[in-house]
């Protein structure tokens, strides 16, 4: 069994608590309009070109983004990281992409980890099937879970897929007791007028009942834009800035009313 | 900390004074040997009676506003030479005064003082004259060829830290121990008991001569109070003239007689000769905190006093920049600093936590003064809190390179692998740059860094430098000549055991140049069993002698043979002949060969054992050849992995290497990979750095990157402890956090090739910075610039 992969990650350490390794796994239902890691999206392999100087010339070379990896192979990698892991109460985080696109993998992947002793993350938009999602809960000891915009139509307009399920799952999640991170991209002019942060801070004081243990902020950058170039996808937020420091601190302050913790970033 | 207006004005002093070369200690030095004083004594005496000499005639210097007295030179920044070790030639002073970087200024009056008296009365008779003179041939080349450098043909051996002893002591009792000592002398069976009595005859004046020297700073501060209107400072300089009365004849009893009593050790030291490293308080929150909790206690010491004399104690330091070099050395070690680095944190005598008040005191010093020297470093032990740790990276985080990390438990177990007592272990630490030392009772000397790169180069060339036109190793053979990669490293490690051979024999000779000529009998009064041995410092009468060769260029070296291997032998890309073909023509025209070398071969620093095992590989070989050998002193030969700033002097002397890198290029420093060759983070980077063994080295140096915005938050401050607690359950000596600045970001914009491992965080995601689009690139730099300040 094998999983598709575009990126390994070690020494990450805003996927969950503590130094992790972070795999990022190809292939999204979603197509945000901010997405950063838009190498994600495409659930096969795909060849771009990469340049890279020396002695003062360029040199083009065609680069394979994607790989696949077996749960053993996850292990392995693991097994590298294991003393920073233990020392820094980390652990290992699926990300993506959407992990549960490949949910056989996933599953292997978790239990295997699970067995190993390791704190396990998983990084999710949402968008699963119910069904497979109910079969990695036993092996995930933390949802990162991305919430994006809670009125439907909108976000079916930026990201390509309307928000009932991913809602549905959210509450799912929190009923099966597990820690759930909220994560929200600040996206200005998208998901930060006022009417919707009220929605989404009533949203979170209703949901959870004390299961949800930390909100992520996280304020839209424009760190994916070289990307778009490489990958030849178009780029549809090319005026948005993003917001300022001061900015985030008011939003920080404005959901920490709900009496969750709030951090910027990841 | 809030600096006052006093320290404010200090430092200021101290930053804007001018390094200038002062011909004081020159002409002091030429009038006492030249005087019938001089005349017919032996070495020990008359060391000790030209340090009298010199403290009973140099200038005393006391500003307007200090706390704490005593310069080297005749004011701040006011640098002596040391003829009787080097001399410098007129052409050295002009150089001095003119170039960019590390410059002295030179005015005419002290050229014409070299001219007339320093240069005719010791041209052809220093140290570096007599050493030269002694050299082999063989010895000779290699030193040309750039194979290794030596420490001690400019500067005497130093390398040693105050230890635990002296801060709780004064000379007068220290004079008892000699005359204790010299009562013990068996002159019937010890054939070396007129030596003894010399040398211990030696220590007692240079006693006296400390002690004068307090006591001529006490009359003037005593005079000075007598005309002071100001009663406030008039006070002050009673009480500076009561402490240089008490100290260092006496035991210090308070926070301002220990840093004064220390400031007067400092400066014999570095008057008597110009040891490396200069000289190092060593373990400061340790020795300072008895006394501190116990006027503390009293109540006799405000926070404000506290302060206002560390902050004196530290801009001391920064007003004695390194003397000035020359040649190859000025080139290898090109800087004012003077490598006295302090310690802080650790572990007690009795093996428990040593962080204590007077640890968080002085890291907030550290972050206030935000001065050059002295340097500083954190002992981090696994019993130490993490606070301690946050403490630090509150300061690294500012990209002010200080204080650098270290592994209490290895420098422990370093030392008593070289059979340190565990007291005398728990007690040592670092210094220079990682240097492991047990402090107080150990003479540990750096004698020259080795260029291990320059080896290979030589390897593949049956032993002939290209560059100085000469035979410099054995005739191992030509690099197509190999059979197999087995076939070339033992050709290597022939090379190898040929030169250290080489350095070894004059590094013997060498010390017998100090122990003959330039005893250190001042020296010989702090570092433990030098008084009970009746034997100098520089004769090996320490507790402990120790003699490293640093090797340099480990990470470059291992990626030019994983080049080698992966390219020509295994994978069979490039014959010999293409490989040879272009790195002698340093990659012009071949550009297409350098890509592959840089991007795609497997490189160290990336946990890609293909890679690291040659590291190990190279690192034993090292071991072996140096490790165990006896030094002429009654100490033995080890080795260390640091640099300083060599590794630029080691890449000028080297052609294009199969590692990608172009001819005449810096090499990779410490045990850090090469510039840009690690690409998996720092985790990866730590793996490959524990593969080799620090612990049987004395210090090894891993430099590490960061950006600013790796340290935003708490989170982020617990996975960089985290990230340091592993590297040091994994036995690494030493990590520094280089954090990134804007300027550094701008070279990575124009030469990308080299910054592949620099990775940045922007706002919640993180990235390598080559991957990210120009506009997004000078974002960072703004917000860099902004955070970094």
């Amino acid at each position: 069994m094998k999983g598709l992969i575009f990126s390994i990650k070690r020494y990450s350490v805003h996927d969950g608590p503590g130094i992790r390794v972070t795999f990022f796994m190809k292939g999204c239902p979603l197509s945000c309009w901010w997405c950063h890691n838009p190498e994600g999206i495409s659930p096969s392999q795909e060849t771009v070109e990469k340049v890279q100087k020396a002695g003062g010339k360029e040199f083009r070379t065609l680069e394979n983004v994607g790989r696949y990896i077996t749960p053993a192979d996850v292990l392995a990698v693991l097994e590298k990281e294991k003393i920073f892991i233990a020392e820094s109460g980390g652990g290992v985080t699926f990300s993506g992409g959407e992990p549960l696109t490949q949910p056989e993998f996933l599953i292997e992947a978790l239990k295997r980890c699970k067995a190993g002793g390791y704190h396990t993350a998983v990084d999710t938009s949402g968008y699963s099937d119910t069904v497979t999602l109910g079969k990695i809960i036993p092996f995930t000891d933390l949802f990162l879970f991305d919430l994006k915009h809670l009125v439907s139509e909108q976000h079916l307009k930026y990201t390509g897929v309307s928000n009932e399920l991913p809602v549905g799952n959210l509450h799912f999640i929190i009923e099966s007791g597990k820690e759930v991170w909220l994560r929200i991209p600040v996206i200005p002019g998208i998901n930060d007028d006022h009417g919707h942060l009220e929605m989404l801070k009533d949203f979170i004081s209703g949901v959870g009942n004390g299961r949800l243990k930390k909100i992520n902020l996280l304020p839209y950058h424009r760190i994916g834009t070289s990307k778009y170039k490489r990958f030849g996808l178009p780029y549809r937020m090319q005026n948005t800035a993003s917001p300022t420091p001061a900015r985030m601190k008011e939003l920080k302050a404005y959901f920490e009313e709900t009496g969750i913790k709030v951090k910027i970033g990841g | 900390m809030i600096l006052s207006e006093r320290i404010k004005r200090l430092r200021e002093q101290s930053l804007n004074a001018v390094e200038k070369l002062s011909p004081e200690r020159a002409q002091l030095i030429t009038q006492f040997y030249k005087s019938d004083e001089a005349r017919g004594l032996s070495a020990a005496v008359l060391r000790a009676k030209a340090f009298e000499y010199l403290l009973r005639n140099k200038k005393l210097y006391i500003g307007d506003v200090e706390l704490i007295v005593g310069e080297r030179g005749p004011a701040p920044k006011e640098t002596p030479t040391y003829p009787e070790i080097s001399l410098h030639s007129l052409d050295d002073l002009d150089l001095l005064d003119r170039r960019e970087k590390v410059s002295f200024k030179v005015d005419a009056e002290v050229r014409k003082i070299y001219e007339s008296e320093i240069i005719p009365y010791w041209q052809g008779k220093s140290n570096r004259d007599r050493i030269m003179n002694l050299m082999t041939p063989e010895w000779k080349n290699a030193y040309k060829a750039g194979v290794f450098t030596e420490f001690q043909e400019q500067r005497a051996m130093g390398h040693t830290v105050l230890g635990y002893k002296m801060y709780r002591t004064g000379f007068l009792a220290i004079k008892e121990e000699i005359e204790e000592s010299r009562s013990k002398l068996d002159w019937m069976r010890d054939e070396e008991a007129f030596a003894k009595n010399e040398e211990l005859t030696a220590m007692s004046i240079a006693c006296d001569a400390i002690i004068m020297y307090a006591n001529r700073y006490a009359d003037k501060l005593q005079s000075m109070a007598g005309s002071e209107k100001d009663p406030a400072r008039k006070k002050e300089l009673e009480k500076m003239a009561e402490v240089c009365r008490r100290v260092p004849a006496n035991a210090p009893a308070t926070v301002h007689e220990m840093l004064q009593h220390y400031w007067f050790i400092h400066l014999g030291v570095i008057t008597e000769l110009n040891p490396w490293d200069s000289f190092n308080p060593g373990r400061l929150d340790q020795h300072l905190y008895q006394v501190y909790s116990e006027e503390k206690k009293k109540g006799t010491l405000p926070d404000e006093e506290l302060y206002d004399l560390l902050g004196c104690f530290w801009v001391k330091f920064n007003n004695h920049p390194a003397p000035p070099k020359m040649g190859v050395t000025a080139s290898e070690s090109s800087t004012y600093t003077d490598f006295c680095l302090i310690n802080l944190g650790g572990v007690k005598p009795d093996g428990t936590d040593a962080v204590n008040e007077m640890t968080y005191i002085l890291l907030d010093v550290i972050r206030e003064m935000r001065i050059l020297q002295p340097s500083s470093m954190v002992q981090i032990s696994k019993k130490n809190p993490d606070l301690f740790i946050h403490k630090a990276l509150d300061i690294i985080k500012t990209g002010f390179g200080q204080p650098s990390c270290f592994n209490t438990e290895a420098i422990i177990q370093e030392l008593l692998r070289q059979g340190k007592s565990i007291v005398d272990a728990r007690n040592g630490g670092a210094s220079g740059c990682v240097e492991t030392g047990a402090f107080g009772t150990e003479a540990y000397w750096l004698t020259g860094y080795f260029n291990l790169p320059k080896v290979l180069e030589l390897t593949l060339s049956n032993g002939f430098d290209k560059l100085t036109n000469t035979q410099v190793g054995l005739k191992t053979g030509f690099a197509s000549d190999y059979t197999g990669f087995d076939d070339l490293m033992n050709a290597f490690k022939a090379q190898l055991q040929y030169l250290i051979d080489i350095k070894i024999r004059g590094n013997n000779v060498i010390m017998k140049t100090f122990a003959n000529w330039l005893p250190a009998p001042f020296l010989s009064l702090l570092v433990e069993d030098c008084i009970s041995n009746g034997k100098d410092y520089n004769c090996g009468g320490a507790r402990y002698n120790t003699t490293y060769i640093q090797g340099v260029g480990l990470g470059s070296i291992t990626d030019m043979l994983t080049s080698i291997r992966y390219n020509i032998y295994d994978n069979k890309k490039l014959t010999w002949k293409e490989l040879l073909n272009a790195t002698e023509r340093d990659f012009k025209g071949f550009e297409q060969v350098q890509h592959d070398l840089i991007y795609e071969t497997p490189r160290y620093g990336n946990d890609d054992d293909y890679a690291d095992h040659h590291a190990v590989s190279v690192f034993e070989m090292y071991y072996d050849a140096v490790n165990g050998k006896p030094d002429s002193r009654g100490g033995i030969h080890r080795i260390n992995m640091l640099p300083t700033t060599c590794h630029v002097y080691f890449g000028s002397v080297i052609g294009a290497t199969a590692d990608g890198r172009n001819a005449f290029k810096p090499l990779s420093e410490g045990i850090s990979p090469s510039q840009g060759a690690d690409s998996q983070g720092p985790t990866a980077v730590i793996r490959s750095a524990s593969k080799i063994d620090h612990l049987r080295t004395g210090g090894t140096l891993l430099n590490q990157k960061f950006s600013p915005q790796f340290f935003e938050d708490e989170d982020s401050y617990n996975c960089l402890t985290s990230l340091i607690r592993s590297y040091f359950a994994m036995d690494g000596h030493h990590i520094q956090f280089n954090v990134v600045s804007a300027e550094t970001l701008r070279d990575a914009q124009k030469h990308p090739e080299l910054h592949r491992d620099l990775i940045v965080r922007v706002a919640g995601y993180s990235d390598y910075f080559n991957d990210l689009g120009e506009d997004l690139q000078n974002e960072i730099i703004l917000r860099t610039e902004h955070e970094g300040a």
